[in-house]
């Protein structure tokens, strides 16, 4: 059972690992400009320090994720990956909450601000950004499943 | 007689021991739960209206009313209901250590007590770190969305926002805390040994 245990945890790590790779590898060559009169209207993800975080976040929980995997056998304190496993889970909840909190004013836009939505100008932007999002909402939830077996595995 | 006394000193102090620890415990529950509780509260009655004058007809002026509301901002009903939720969480927990000591559902109350703290702390920290991001994008605004800041208009909706964002991130501290707390509980549970006299 600890054997199944093991193999099933790492493959979701693996695929924790492929889907942070996709968010930060979309987000990072996300850029669109638009021509609006005579002014030029760009849209990067550098722009936006919540999108930036997200890079930040998701690449630091990837490269975790992938030292886990090199790291899964019993060495001396295996028993802190749980505690090192929760403290990912939290970077990741926090980097989409936060980015997904950006993308939905500029999709929408805020009324009772007066800030207008960014999306119907630059189109590619906005698609790649939600793909990102996806693969980085994806993540977190494949993380929480991750914490689940290594508590599994470790209360055993 | 002597002897008596002593045992019944040995078995009063040993029932004291496990003591202390609950009550750290306890003690950084009460804290998180009055944190969360004091975020909740002060972003849901988060409110500020102004008026302007916007024309003036003949002599009377007329005047538009605008206001800022915590609900129109997604990220800040998302605040509100995570730290809502995470104060109720604290509130059962709480509850149940000094109450409901009885209660075990199979052997599993500790490893449920350490999942439901890990769930709490993803959410605390999620809606905490999208209600900072949406409070530092109306603070400086973006200059390249051509979104303008709106914390000059109405500066006492940021005050009141920026503190909830404090009681909430220091919530979210105090809740790391007791999550790690549950879990190194859960990993030094004793075992159950077989070969052990019940006296």
């Amino acid at each position: 059972m600890a054997k199944i245990n093991k193999i099933f945890s790492n493959i979701l790590r693996l695929l924790a690992v492929a889907a942070t790779v996709v968010a930060v590898v979309f987000m990072v060559t996300s850029h669109d400009s638009a021509q609006v009169l005579n002014l030029t209207f760009t849209a990067k993800y550098s722009y936006t320090p919540a999108f930036k975080f997200f890079v930040i976040g998701e690449a630091i929980a990837g490269g975790y994720t992938i030292v886990s995997i090199l790291l899964s056998f019993k060495t001396l304190f295996w028993r802190l990956i749980v505690i090192l496993d929760m403290v990912a889970t939290v970077l990741l909840a926090s980097s989409i909450s936060a980015a997904l909190a950006i993308a939905q004013v500029g999709k929408k836009g805020s009324s009772h601000a007066g800030w207008l939505p960014v999306c119907g100008q630059v189109p590619h932007f906005c698609d790649q950004v939600t793909v990102s999002l996806l693969a980085g909402f994806a993540a977190a939830v494949i993380y929480f499943v991750i914490l689940l077996s290594s508590l599994y595995a470790v209360v055993l | 007689m002597a002897l008596q006394n002593e045992d019944k000193l040995e078995v009063g102090y040993s029932s004291l021991q496990p003591k202390p620890k609950k009550w750290v415990l306890l003690m950084l529950r009460l804290l998180a739960f009055f944190a969360t509780a004091a975020a909740t509260v002060v972003m849901g009655l988060n409110k500020e209206t102004k008026t302007l004058v916007v024309a003036t007809v003949g002599t009377t002026p007329i005047k538009a009313t605008l206001t800022a509301k915590f609900q129109h901002t997604p990220a800040f009903v998302f605040f509100v209901i995570a730290n809502g939720l995470a104060s109720m969480h604290n509130l059962v927990m709480i509850m149940g250590d000094l109450f409901g000591q009885k209660l075990d559902y199979k052997g599993l109350r500790l490893a449920m007590i350490a999942i439901l703290d890990m769930m709490t702390v993803a959410l605390i920290s999620g809606g905490a770190s999208a209600a900072a991001f949406m409070a530092e994008l109306g603070k400086n605004g973006n200059s390249h969305a051509r979104w303008n800041s709106i914390c000059d208009k109405y500066k006492t909706f940021c005050d009141h926002g920026g503190g909830a964002l404090i009681a909430s991130f220091a919530g979210l501290i105090l809740m790391l805390i007791i999550s790690v707390m549950s879990i190194i509980k859960l990993l030094i549970k004793p075992k159950p040994d077989s070969t052990t006299v019940v006296p």
